[in-house]
């Protein structure tokens, strides 16, 4: 099973919980006070309520519905409808791994996590999710250009793998990053990371450009190749 | 009172008045109006107030006011003393809200609709609207992320404006309508820094921020 | 499809009693088969299923329909008949998930400060104290009793924060009934209830009902009340995972607050009525 790229880092601030899927795993990923991340089935032993709906406290996670608190351990610490009960330890999460590297979250629902190696210095852009299959979003990329701040054209040029694109790598110094996390046949997401060359207004040509990407893979007609 | 609202719980428009107010801080009377199942807005004395047949519906002085943009314009133009909300002598900032304040319109029109055939079981055209509701999520999460690189949390601005506010219901509600935040990051965290303001109340689909409370224990 | 033959046993509420103008037709579901509902103003409202009659009555503000020509009996609700009371149908909500869970979510009341903050519920008074839950042999209906919990705000016309009781009934494996106390007539109990109708085994319409000793507010304020309080569960109930309510004691953990939850569980399946239950844990 391959590890997944499930978002930015950025993206999960402290005490914050989100959602996330590898395959048809249901996930909740959260960041405790102090900074653990943990990633657990979406799915709180108690009444099956999605934990990614819960609230952090400290370095618990609570689920919504009844408020049952569980630590970074993965086990239950308190129970409110009982406050004086010690919770058995049996009470536990279904906990997965899961490793933050080049500023993004991957994890693994096999535990052995395998993270590629990339550039050390890349900034995360952002994320974004295109409701069309793996092969549509890669031929679209294939036929749209982006524009650096110093003139460069980029263009699909070195795919590594499937799961990640490496725009512009002369030196293993790329420009651009996109990590593909794919849900489904017709749901993947996107993860962009770009190098320090890049400012304010040439990331947010990446995020628009990104936007034209998913224009053209989710029609699946193949336009002209044009700049932007 | 500073005016008096006709209101239904379930309405993502009267929330935008209930949450201004609420950030604002202002007391205001409220007139439940039986939306659902009773169809009261239709009623008679309610047409004859706002013959659109929507709500909410504002009296504010010796206004009638049945568009939420205007309700929000005219709360932050009396009770906003820092002229935070509503900066009325930047042209570029309102200008940029106004834009903001006719997309919200789409909201209702596109996840407000398909809300109401989901929850409530009206006849609405529900793959058009759930398919242009993920068009205005994606709009929303586009311009969220390009304020995010400018260091930016909010739509228009570096501080909460109307724009903000008039947009909040519906994306916050689309879950209701079964379109998942889990796609939307950037709105993702806007929806939590609003929940955060202080003032912040809830509406039913919308959680209390339970992190910011107390603990029992 | 397990548990169905079991549930076309069954009345399931299917409209608000009156709603219907004449020559209407409305289309709605029951238990996965489409069905139905002709207004009428003159006659009977008259449901039908693939062209043929279904037996129909209107009863608690609801039309009710069965697939059976030999229903189980509607169950009772003496206090629908007493002088006094305000009834207030409040319009049906969806929701996505087993109509099973829905009932559940009823009976349980340790969600209150998380679900209903500052209404039902705040913390820190979260406790549940043990309280009596019995199967009730003679009329096949599970009873929960002497239920009680701190809420800062009961009903629409309490004012402060009181100790509320509760009394449960689950009267059909769809319908959910309690009685709480009534804060304008000390001594008197509030009834409400939860009609489900069962639309498949993973969605359902969900018709709330209140008989009500509360003289102050408009129907309107009543109404929205108990849908605020009906609508924060949804969001809850569109949630669990699975979708359907698991049977299996291997599935979710418990603990003794969930007394009537185990109850209803464990009655369900004595009884097959497994419609929108999973029986094997996955
Ligand atoms: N007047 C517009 C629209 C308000 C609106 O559409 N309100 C909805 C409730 S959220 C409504 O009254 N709909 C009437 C209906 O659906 O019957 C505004 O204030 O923004
Ligand atoms: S379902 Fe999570 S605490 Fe009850
Ligand atoms: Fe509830």
């Amino acid at each position: 099973m391959v590890t997944e790229p499930v978002g930015l880092s950025n993206n999960l601030p402290i005490k914050r919980v989100m959602p996330a899927r590898v395959g048809d795993t249901d996930i909740a990923v959260w960041r405790s006070a102090s900074g653990v991340v943990s990633a657990w089935l979406n799915r709180c032993p108690h009444r099956g309520m999605r934990l990614s709906h819960g609230f952090v406290r400290g370095e618990s996670l609570a689920c919504l519905y009844h408020g049952w608190q569980y630590g970074c351990d993965n086990k239950c610490k308190y129970i409110p409808a009982h406050p004086a009960l010690e919770p058995p330890t049996t009470i536990q999460t279904m906990a997965y791994t899961v490793v933050e590297k080049h500023g993004v979250l991957w994890v693994s629902l096999d535990g052995t996590p395998e993270i590629p190696a990339l550039f050390e210095k890349l900034q995360p852009v952002r994320s974004i999710s295109f409701n069309c299959s793996n092969e549509d979003v890669l031929s679209a990329l294939a036929e749209t250009t982006l524009t650096c701040d110093d003139g460069q054209v980029l263009s699909a040029s070195d795919m590594q793998s499937q799961n990640i694109l490496i725009l512009d790598n002369p030196q293993n110094k790329p420009k651009l990053a996109v990590l593909f996390q794919k849900s489904s046949a017709a749901n993947v997401t996107a993860h962009l990371l770009a190098d320090n060359s890049w400012s304010i207004d040439g990331l947010i040509r990446i995020s628009r450009w990104c936007e034209l990407v998913r224009r053209r893979a989710e029609i699946k007609i193949p336009d002209n190749r044009r700049n932007l | 009172m500073s005016f008096k609202l006709y209101n239904y719980v379930l309405s993502g428009n009267c929330y935008k008045v209930r949450l201004f107010a609420g950030v604002l801080g202002i007391n205001y009377d409220s007139i439940a109006v039986d939306f659902h199942p009773g169809q009261e807005h239709k009623s008679d004395d309610l047409m004859q107030l706002n013959p659109a047949g929507t709500l909410p519906i504002m009296i504010a002085d010796d206004l009638v006011l049945t568009e939420t943009s205007a309700m929000l314009i005219w709360m932050a133009s009396k009770f906003d003393s820092d002229n935070t909300w509503w900066p009325a002598t930047d042209a570029a900032k309102t200008a940029a809200i106004v834009q903001w304040l006719g997309f919200s319109s789409d909201l209702t029109s596109t996840i407000g609709e398909a809300r109401l055939h989901t929850m409530l079981n009206r006849d609405v055209k529900i793959e058009k609207a759930l398919a242009d509701g993920i068009v205005a999520l994606r709009r929303i999460e586009a311009q969220l992320t390009e304020q995010g690189l400018r260091g930016g949390a909010w739509l228009v601005g570096e501080s909460p404006t109307i724009a903000d506010i008039a947009c909040f219901p519906y994306v916050a509600l689309a879950p209701d309508a079964g379109l998942e935040h889990d796609d939307y990051p950037a709105i993702r965290n806007w929806l939590y820094a609003i929940r955060s303001l202080s003032g912040f109340v809830t509406m039913p689909g919308i959680h209390e921020v339970h992190e910011l409370r107390n603990e029992g224990d | 499809m397990a548990g169905l033959e079991r549930a076309k046993e069954d009345w399931y509420p299917i409209a608000i009693a009156g709603s219907t103008v004449d020559g209407e037709q409305l289309d709605t579901s029951l238990l996965g088969i489409n069905i139905t509902l002709h207004g009428d103003k003159d006659r009977e409202i008259s449901v039908t299923a693939d062209g043929n009659n279904l037996p129909v009555q209107t009863r608690y503000d609801h039309v009710w329909t069965t697939f059976s020509e030999n229903p189980r009996p509607l169950f009772d609700i003496p206090e629908a008949d007493e002088a006094g009371r305000v009834l207030v149908p409040c319009g049906v909500v969806r929701v996505k998930c087993s109509p099973l869970r829905a009932v559940e979510n009823f009976l349980d009341i340790a969600h209150f400060p998380f679900v209903h903050t500052d209404v039902l519920g705040a913390e820190p008074h979260t406790e549940v104290e043990p309280y009596d839950v019995k199967i009730d042999e003679t009329i096949d209906e599970v009873i929960a009793t002497k239920v009680k919990f701190f809420q800062p705000q009961a009903a629409k016309s309490a004012g402060d924060g009181i100790v509320t009781d509760y009394v449960y009934r689950v009267a059909a494996p769809m319908v959910s009934i309690l009685y709480k106390t009534c804060p304008p007539k000390p001594g008197s109990q509030d009834v409400i209830t939860l009609f489900v109708q069962p639309l498949d085994e993973e969605t359902c319409n969900v018709w709330p009902w209140m008989a009500l000793y509360d003289y102050e507010n408009s129907m309107a304020d009543m109404i929205s009340f108990q849908q605020m309080i009906f609508v924060q569960d949804r969001s809850i109930l569109e949630n669990q995972l699975p979708r359907k309510l698991p049977l299996d004691p291997k599935m979710e953990i418990p603990t003794r607050a969930d007394m009537t939850s185990i109850a209803y569980r464990r009655w369900l399946k004595r009884g097959g009525a497994i419609y929108g239950a999973l029986t094997e844990a996955v």
